[in-house]
């Protein structure tokens, strides 16, 4: 897997929502709780994707981005 | 038959000389008589004659993806000029209409991509068109709780899938939905296998939500007699079916359950007969069933939807005219 760290971005739960910044996490709609997190989000509830995507990656070129514009 | 018999219709050639409208083709088609082009000009006058027929219902069998494909309006507004009286479709037809109807859109694409990366991005290709998975969760997201609300409503009460779309349509406000059109004008829309579409994994999610009281219940069951009583109370019935698959068998099956059978059957499709699935079953075949009358206007055009079916709207549009007007021919479609 190329993304060792936990992201919400790469957890196995993940579906986008807002791409690439925006995840819906389907275990929180259960949960009753705000399904919308960040990418670069992580709970305890993570478990690895089990085929890799893009979301990490351009999740933080994103926040580079915008932090440079700010 | 007497060899004299086989001899009285000599080809015409097309002659196609610029300006030429829709409907003219069709006539250079016509007079041609010949393989597709042949066919596709006997579906128009087949839908043309369905039309003028005061006591005809027309049934429109949906499945493939011609929805996404960019057929969406065009069945949204025959639905506003009452030229579809009835819409029996999968359930992937409805989503794709539902996507666009909360703000999501289809792109065009090309079958030359890297699907692989297209995974990577999140993005799902239906041949060349291509949808994003945000539009689908978006949509999942919102109906997870218009379903609940539903739930709420009716405490467990099983829906028709005919209600159920009812209540899509009412729920969502794009004008150029099919789901709002047929809502708006009363058109009953069936959904025989909404379980295999988004629809399900929707319902997936809504009934996944902890502490839930009320889960939406469709009955598959509850739809057969509704179909069937729209059959049988019309003096005539007519289907045009692009593909085939669960909705056109679910129109047909309502002409034999009712006794009538088809009195104008036009088919556009492009599946093969051999394998004995119902898609490319002739419609000869299905004359053996009751399902299409022996004596019925019926016609198989082999060819994609897509092409053809604009086509067809447009030259018979065009033979029609603005002022034309069709009354309401079901009642089923009230909740």
């Amino acid at each position: 897997m190329e993304n060792s760290q936990k992201f919400c971005g790469n957890c196995d739960g993940h579906n986008c929502y807002d791409y690439p910044t925006k995840i819906f996490c389907s275990t929180r709609y259960a949960q009753n709780k705000n399904p919308i997190v960040d990418t670069l989000w992580c709970c305890s509830d993570w478990s690895q994707v089990s085929q890799d995507c893009y979301c990490v990656q351009e999740a933080k070129k994103a926040k580079e981005a915008t932090t440079k514009q700010r | 038959m007497q060899r004299k018999d086989y001899l009285l219709n000599p080809v015409e050639h097309m002659k196609i000389k610029a300006p030429l409208t829709v409907d003219q083709l069709m006539r250079q088609f016509s007079g041609s008589g010949s393989f597709s082009a042949g066919r596709l000009a006997v579906a128009c006058d087949i839908y043309e004659k369905m039309l003028r027929d005061d006591e005809c219902t027309v049934f429109l069998a949906l499945s493939g993806a011609v929805i996404p494909a960019g057929l969406r309006a065009l069945v949204s507004d025959l639905i506003r000029r009452r030229l579809i009286d009835v819409v029996v479709c999968t359930g992937a037809s409805m989503v794709h209409d539902a996507i666009e109807a909360v703000g999501g859109r289809h792109y065009k694409g090309s079958w030359l991509v890297d699907d692989r990366e297209l995974y990577k991005y999140h993005i799902f290709r239906i041949y060349d068109v291509l949808v994003t998975e945000e539009d689908y969760v978006r949509l999942d997201y919102q109906l997870a709780e218009l379903y609940s609300k539903i739930a709420d409503e009716r405490k467990g009460e099983p829906l028709s899938s005919r209600e159920f779309t009812w209540e899509l349509g009412k729920y969502l406000s794009d004008p150029q939905s099919i789901l709002r059109s047929a809502y708006e004008m009363n058109v009953p829309i069936f959904m025989p296998a909404a379980r295999d579409s988004e629809f399900g994994f929707i319902h997936w999610l809504h009934s996944s939500q902890q502490n839930r009281k009320n889960t939406l219940c469709l009955d598959a069951f509850k739809e057969v007699p509704e179909i069937c009583n729209i059959c049988s109370q019309s003096p005539k019935n007519g289907m045009i079916v692009i593909g085939g698959g669960v909705p056109r068998n679910t129109v047909q099956s309502a002409a034999l359950a009712s006794k009538k059978g088809m009195d104008y059957a036009v088919v556009v499709t492009m599946d093969r007969p051999e394998t004995g699935g119902l898609s490319g079953s002739t419609l000869k075949e299905t004359i053996s069933w009751g399902k299409v009358k022996d004596e019925a206007d019926k016609v198989m055009v082999i060819g994609e939807a897509t092409m053809v079916f604009p086509l067809m709207a447009a030259s018979v549009l065009e033979r029609l005219g603005e002022e034309f007007q069709r009354k309401p021919k079901t009642s089923t479609g009230e909740n």
